[in-house]
């Protein structure tokens, strides 16, 4: 586990993002806006280029363009992701449709559809730089006989069937599983699942997790994971004791 | 089974026997007087023991008739007693030819038995126990004839089960050659050839072999589908091996049933072949519109980033007009990247919940439309409908686009309301106040390339109300005009699944 090997940008640092992108225009104008929001931001025409500068220090997030001549943006995310866990936002001209999209979030953090409004984005970098505090392991989280969770596949094995996790739900089990057995508010998975979308209510969490016990409950008028602590907020509880770590 | 019904003892006998004399020696009607005389008892033919057996039952009777009146009429005196002697002497001669018969038929009846009992097995299904009569009378023949009948069918029932076997395991997957490769070692092994292969060429050109006595028999079949000659099957048997009709014709039915996989498997190749052609000029079209979306997006997003930025130094009316004509010609290339996507089947949207309400208001500010006002009537009572927020973005900038461009300028309504009945789903309806649809273009109003004739349509794509309901049904939903009403305008209904909005 390499995250967060970088300095963390808590305390007075600000947030240091490498951003690249092939095309001058679009590099020049959202180093401006990041700039004026307080983020220190490197840039790079390239991938060989975003590769070097990491050779010598390593963001806090890297914001990389989908289609770049000789290295496109998933190769470069590939690459990066084999030397160290960095977060990674891909901008890209493709939608949740399509079939890249899949591809995309297994290697990246998130991904935003151009033509994208600068506050959306922004949304989104506070939410994945938020999530860094989050320590999850990349790999199976085992929470019962009948409940094992692959988050960074988006995917839940439940008895033994996999049931793909949607976008959203998948980063609340994400903030639910960093607080193991612990009561999260539904204010913060508001703030975790729905950063981007401004006027989001506490009824997007509760019928999300409604909809979530469907899939991840063997039986939903029964749960044993995914518990509601009435008033406050949800809980994860892993039936499985932990081991001493 | 029934294929063999033809190798009756009948059909067995004439047909030509030359092959089966080493096997076992043949059952020869012409040839059973040459040893007819040899040895005694039981190595008689069985006409000899007849005719000898019938003789001895009509003449030792009255032999031992003679004999006991000739023995008591020298022993006892004259008178009186002949009545006697001549009654011991019939009843003596009646005891022996009785004996006699019941044993000639005992030697007869139990090879006969015998056989009746055999051929009844055979015709159960049984065809591994021979019968067993002594000796080489004609009964034994016949006896010896069954067996090799019945040994030559089970031999064929074996052959049938092997090439049975053989073609039930064939798929059209393995390919043509592999399943003909396969299928000659399958031949091999169910008709114990010396060699055999199966060549996927035309038939005339593999030549005939001749067949030479002594040599290995040389063995042909056709492989033909229907009227089509897919190739030929060739091999040898060991000069041992009998080959009847009914030999050649089970080889023609399993080159015939081998014909057909061969054929089938060459039409699934050419299928396959094309399949993944279709899928690489699918994923190259995807590429490529990937690519032309990207490329035309980036520059789009610059003009617009700076357009806001130059707009907040020196707010200028001209800036925003440059922002929001961007944004629509980056809708539309979205919405045809969405209709190529929509019909390769490569449209997978997510399931979120997302408010109704809030979404169109923000659509209507994305679209920022002058000069028209929106009415929205939120009665969802907070229900969340489950879609696919950037799917649902496509559907509401093209009908409120589609009402603004087609209302007149009259203000918009939006009504969206919860339904529990037939299923949980939320409706929201748009409405504009302009000249509605007409009758004609009802019909055929969410087709492609569909436009409103009435209002010089000249701008658009003609894809948005095809674009959204394709997508309203890819998320479980559907898209719908409502029935005029004697309100003017059209109305447009977008249904979604809702969930009541429930702490859970």
């Amino acid at each position: 586990m390499l995250s967060g090997a970088p300095a963390g940008h808590g305390g007075d640092t600000a947030p240091r993002i490498l951003l690249v992108d092939d095309d001058p225009n679009q590099l020049v104008i959202l180093a401006e806006q990041l700039r004026a929001d307080g983020y220190q931001i490197q840039t790079a025409r390239d991938g060989d280029e975003a590769l070097r500068r990491l050779r010598t220090a390593w963001p806090d997030l890297l914001i990389i363009d989908m289609m770049m001549p000789r290295m496109d943006g998933l190769t470069l995310a590939r690459e990066i992701k084999g030397q160290a866990d960095l977060p990674i936002i891909v901008l890209s001209a493709i939608d949740a449709g399509d079939s890249k999209a899949d591809l995309l979030e297994e290697v990246a953090e998130d991904y935003v559809t151009k033509p994208y409004h600068y506050p959306e984005l922004r949304a989104r970098i506070n939410r994945v730089l938020r999530r860094l505090g989050d320590k999850v392991p990349r790999q199976s989280l085992l929470l019962g006989p009948d409940l094992t969770l692959d988050l960074h596949r988006r995917e839940a094995t439940v008895g033994r069937n996999a049931v793909q996790l949607t976008p959203t739900e998948s980063r609340l089990l994400y903030a639910l599983a960093a607080n193991l057995g612990k009561t999260v508010t539904t204010e913060t998975l508001l703030a975790r699942g729905w950063a981007d979308t401004e006027d989001a209510d506490p009824s997007y969490v509760w019928v999300t997790m409604r909809r979530l016990r469907q899939k991840v409950e063997l039986d939903p008028n029964r749960p044993v994971h995914l518990q509601t602590v009435r008033g406050i907020g949800y809980r994860l509880v892993s039936l499985v004791p932990l081991s001493d770590e | 089974m029934n294929d063999d019904t033809r190798a009756t003892p009948e059909a067995a006998a004439e047909l030509e026997p030359v092959q089966s004399r080493d096997i076992l020696p043949e059952f020869d009607l012409a040839n059973y007087d040459d040893d007819s005389g040899v040895g005694l008892g039981l190595s008689l033919s069985f006409r000899t023991r007849l005719t000898l057996g019938l003789i001895a039952a009509s003449v030792l009777p009255l032999a031992g008739f003679g004999l006991v009146v000739l023995i008591a009429g020298g022993t006892a005196g004259p008178t009186g007693t002949i009545g006697r002697i001549l009654l011991f002497a019939i009843v003596t001669a009646a005891l022996i030819g009785v004996l006699l018969a019941y044993l000639l038929a005992a030697d007869l009846i139990s090879p006969l038995r015998a056989i009746a009992a055999a051929v009844d097995r055979v015709s159960a299904g049984d065809l591994s126990t021979p019968i067993v009569v002594p000796g080489e009378d004609e009964l034994a023949r016949l006896a010896d004839s069954h067996n090799r009948l019945a040994a030559t069918l089970e031999r064929r029932n074996r052959e049938l089960g092997r090439i049975l076997a053989a073609i039930e395991s064939a798929s059209p997957r393995d390919g043509a050659e592999f399943l003909a490769g396969r299928a000659a070692t399958d031949a091999r092994s169910a008709f114990g050839m010396i060699d055999c292969r199966i060549l996927l060429v035309e038939p005339n050109d593999i030549p005939t072999e001749e067949r030479i006595p002594g040599e290995s028999l040389p063995v042909r079949a056709i492989l033909r589908a229907g009227d089509e000659e897919l190739g030929v099957l060739v091999g040898h048997l060991p000069a041992t091996r009998g080959w009847e009709r009914a030999d050649q014709d089970l080889l023609e039915l399993f080159a015939s049933e081998i014909a057909v996989a061969v054929r089938n498997a060459q039409l699934f190749a050419r299928v396959e072949a094309q399949n993944s052609q279709l899928l690489e000029l699918d994923a190259a079209k995807d590429d490529f519109l990937r690519g032309v979306s990207h490329n035309l997006q980036t520059p789009l997003t610059s003009i617009r980033a700076y357009a806001h930025q130059l707009s907040g130094d020196r707010p200028d009316r001209r800036l925003g007009i440059i922002a929001e004509q961007s944004e629509r010609l980056s809708r539309m290339v979205r919405q045809l990247l969405t209709v190529t996507r929509l019909e390769s089947g490569a449209l997978h949207p997510r399931s979120e919940v997302v408010a109704l309400g809030s979404r169109v208001r923000r659509a209507w500010e994305a679209l920022a439309a002058e000069g028209v006002d929106l009415t929205l009537d939120d009665a969802s009572n907070g229900w969340l409908a489950i879609a696919d927020g950037d799917q649902l973005d496509q559907v509401l900038w093209a009908l409120l686009d589609n009402a603004v461009k087609y209302g007149g300028g009259a203000p918009i309504r939006v009504e969206v309301a919860a339904e529990e009945t037939p299923r949980r789903r939320l409706r929201m309806t748009i409405a504009d106040a302009g000249p509605g649809v007409p009758e004609a273009d009802r019909g055929r109003l969410f087709f492609r390339f569909t436009r409103g004739q009435n209002i010089g349509g000249d701008e658009g794509s003609g894809l948005g109300l095809y674009v959204s309901r394709e997508l309203c049904r890819a998320m479980d939903g559907d898209l719908v005009l409502e029935p005029q009403t004697g309100q003017p305008g059209a109305a447009f209904s977008v249904y979604l699944p809702g969930e009541p909005p429930d702490e859970a």
